[in-house]
Parts: C-alpha cells; sequence; structure tokens
C-alpha cells in the first residue's frame, strides 16, 4: 500500500489529487520522511516551470495587496502545535505508547493516528485542521466528556479531538464509524484518544459518529454512540 | 545585470534576497514585504494568469496568494525548502482551487463543459531568459506522455483522474509519468546548475 501510495507523490505535488486523495497523502507523509523530501524536491521542479509563465501584474495590484496586508494581522510563529490551538486550553496527556495505526472498513478515507510530539499532545494533524483560517468548529458534551469536531473545506478535512474523552479501562476502546445511509463503517480506532484524528472530508450525507466498544474494535457498532455528527453542519 | 553575457547572476540574487526578505516579513516588515512583492510578482501572476486565464481572478488570486505569504511568513521554514518554491506552491494550490470551484460552480449553473484552452495573448515576460529557457530545456528531456501529464496538471489545474480520462491512459500510468517527469525535470535542472 506504501508504495502505491508513494507514487502520488507527482501528482501531489502537482496539486493533481481530490482532496480526500491529497488529505489521505498528507497522512502518509507525516509517516515517510523520504516522501516528504520527495515532495518538497518535486515541488521546487514544479515551482520552476511555473516562473517560466511570468507576466508583470497590473501596476494597481501592487497598492492594493500593500493597503489590505497593512489591515491584516499575521500568524505568530510555530512554537508547539499547541501553543496555536485556539479556544480553551487543551488538557496535557500523559505520554502513552505509540498508537498503532488501525485503518478497519471500506478505506473510505484513512484515519491519521501516529505518535506526535512524544505522545503527549493531539497530532499536529488534527492540530492543522483547528487551526485554519476557514475552520468550522463545535463541541459536543457527551456521556464520556467533551468532543470538539473542526471542519476545513479548503484543506478538505475534518478533525475531532478527542482529548476530553474520559479514559477507559483496559478492556474497552473509542472507535470512530462513518454512517451512510444508517450503515456504519469502521474508521479506526482510537488508540489514544488524547491524540485526536483527522480524516479527509467525508462525503455529503455522511455522519461520524463514536462508540464505545470491546478492545480492539468491532466490525459494526455494539452499542449506541455517545456522539454523532453530521459534518456538514459544523 | 552587469558582467559577462551569461554569467548566471539572477538566481543567486533572487534566492539569497527572497529568503532575507521573508524573515523581515515574518516580522511584520511593511517595506520588506513590498520588495518581496516586487520579486515575486510576476512570477506569481504569471501562474496564476495561465492557470485561471482570466485576467481579474489572476489578480483576485494573486492578492490572496501575498496575503497568505504574509499572515504565514513566521511559519516559513527555511530548512524545508527555498522562499520562491514556498510561495510558488501556495499560488499554484491558490490558483488550481480557484478553478476547481469555478467548475464546480459551472457544473452547477448547468453550463457543461470547461472552457477550450486559448492561446497566451502577446504579454510581457520578465523572467530571465536563460533561467526560462534551462527549463525549457530540460522539460525537452521528458517523454511525450510526461509532459503531456506533468502540463495538464499543473497548467490547466486537472486531476490525475482526469488527466488520465482525457489522455485515454490508465490511472497508474498516468500517475506515474507525473512523478518521472517531475523527477525528470528535478535532476535535468539541478545538473543544469
Amino acid at each position: 500500500m506504501n508504495t502505491d501510495l508513494h507514487t502520488l507523490s507527482g501528482a501531489f505535488a502537482l496539486d493533481a489529487l481530490s482532496s480526500e486523495e491529497a488529505a489521505q497523502f498528507r497522512t502518509h507523509l507525516e509517516e515517510c520522511a523520504v516522501c516528504r523530501q520527495e515532495v518538497r524536491e518535486l515541488r521546487a521542479a514544479a515551482a520552476q516551470m511555473g516562473a517560466v509563465e511570468a507576466i508583470a501584474p497590473p501596476e494597481s495590484l501592487k497598492a492594493r495587496v500593500l493597503a489590505t496586508a497593512d489591515r491584516t494581522p499575521q500568524k505568530p510563529p510555530k512554537v508547539s502545535p499547541l501553543s496555536q490551538a485556539r479556544g480553551r486550553r487543551w488538557a496535557p496527556r500523559l505520554a502513552a505508547a505509540a498508537a498503532a495505526v488501525v485503518v478497519a472498513g471500506a478505506g473510505a478515507f484513512g484515519i491519521a493516528q501516529i505518535a506526535g510530539d512524544g505522545g503527549t499532545t493531539l497530532q499536529a494533524g488534527v492540530v492543522q485542521v483547528f487551526e485554519s483560517d476557514d475552520a468550522h468548529t463545535a463541541e459536543v458534551d457527551t456521556s464520556h466528556g467533551a468532543v470538539r469536531v473542526a471542519t476545513s473545506p479548503e484543506r478538505g478535512e475534518m478533525a475531532v479531538d478527542t482529548s476530553g474523552l474520559h479514559t477507559l479501562d483496559q478492556g474497552h476502546v473509542y472507535q470512530l464509524w462513518s454512517i451512510v445511509d444508517g450503515t456504519p463503517t469502521s474508521v479506526g480506532v482510537l488508540d489514544d484518544p488524547g491524540k485526536g484524528a483527522s480524516m479527509a472530508m467525508p462525503e455529503p450525507g455522511t455522519q461520524v459518529a463514536i462508540t464505545v466498544e470491546p478492545a480492539g474494535g468491532s466490525d459494526r457498532p455494539t452499542t449506541d454512540p455517545i456522539v454523532e455528527v453530521d459534518p456538514a453542519s459544523v | 545585470m552587469s558582467g559577462e553575457p551569461g554569467l548566471r547572476l539572477v538566481s543567486s540574487y533572487d534566492g539569497a534576497d527572497v529568503e532575507v526578505l521573508i524573515g523581515r516579513v515574518a516580522r511584520g516588515d511593511a517595506q520588506a514585504f513590498e520588495r518581496l512583492y516586487d520579486e515575486l510578482s510576476s512570477a506569481v501572476y504569471g501562474l496564476a494568469r495561465r492557470v485561471v486565464r482570466d485576467p481579474a481572478r489572476a489578480e483576485d488570486v494573486t492578492q490572496d496568494v501575498f496575503l497568505e505569504v504574509w499572515r504565514k511568513a513566521a511559519r516559513f521554514d527555511a530548512t524545508l525548502g527555498k522562499a520562491k518554491t514556498w510561495v510558488m506552491t501556495i499560488a499554484h494550490r491558490r490558483a488550481v482551487d480557484a478553478v476547481r470551484r469555478n467548475e464546480a460552480a459551472k457544473r452547477s449553473d448547468g453550463h457543461g463543459a470547461p472552457d477550450e484552452v486559448t492561446h497566451d495573448e502577446p504579454v510581457e515576460r520578465v523572467i530571465e531568459a536563460e533561467e526560462r529557457g534551462a527549463v525549457r530545456d530540460c522539460l525537452d528531456t521528458l517523454t511525450e506522455l510526461q509532459l503531456e501529464s506533468v502540463r495538464l496538471a499543473y497548467f490547466n489545474g486537472y486531476t490525475y483522474n482526469e488527466v488520465a480520462t482525457l489522455l485515454e491512459k490508465p490511472l497508474p500510468t498516468i500517475k506515474t509519468r507525473m512523478r518521472d517527469g517531475l523527477i525528470r525535470l528535478r535532476d535535468c535542472l539541478e545538473g543544469a546548475r
């Protein structure tokens, strides 16, 4: 699967993937340093190709751009992914074992579950969605604690911050589902809810839900969802 | 541009300067931002024109690109690549988004087919001829299918799926040609330095 994904680096560097594929590929990039380097180099080549087309813009544009910048605040540098998170303070998590990647079901979209900065915080991919300029966010109180959801049309991604969920006993896990026409498909088991999860924006009409399942996850939900969200309504 | 003809002053000047400017822009230096605009606006606008075609929309894309650069300059990481690549990557992404949004809007309006590809009007090309020449020479080293795949994706904003349909080739073929084509371009440009 990785070899197959890897060959998408060219199409990715050319912005020639659908938003869903691009989000999947970005997830892959988080795990693949070689791929990141290749994408950087291919983008540099593409950029040189693009620069060949240079045309001086109309003079009037310059004043417009400078004036708009003048009244636009700048983003601070990234110190650590969490330092920029909007809204409430993020509860620090104790270091947990690196989460295994668990992707089950039809593979309608991939779930990013990788060890981030020391395994103590929400993973970068999740924070990026919450931080996007066009992010829509919602907070839902569940029987197991708060879940925050963010969608970014620009990135074509959705993220859930599950760090507010209660810790379950060893025999149980949180599992994420996509539901189309009442049929749930497993997106993956949240091995470490403290990291959250990000995924390509589901197709319209898809609901996203979280259930509590026996350790290892289930093929079908065995309990009622603690939360069910229509990403389009976030 | 003094010195002997053929002396490659442009890219080194370009490189160093733009990196420094980005650093100053990150600290809110409006003058540096203006100079950065002078350095890169032709490359950004030219690419936007090529992708979105419509001059007014290309201006909007260019404005959005520079605002993003202004806002996110502090997030630019020089260890991950050149500033110009960063800016051109933003420019391409935004130009392609604009084209795809437009296509989606047209489809929902019931206007069908994408615009015919028109020929460029004669316009002032401001990039140094030499750099342009190197890229063109390197593009000539690509196979026809590699070149077609890369160009249709990059300059027309097509997805690789759309390119495969257009060229009547299997998806894996197009995907591979795009990667191989860019790798060949990268290697050739590195050799030309």
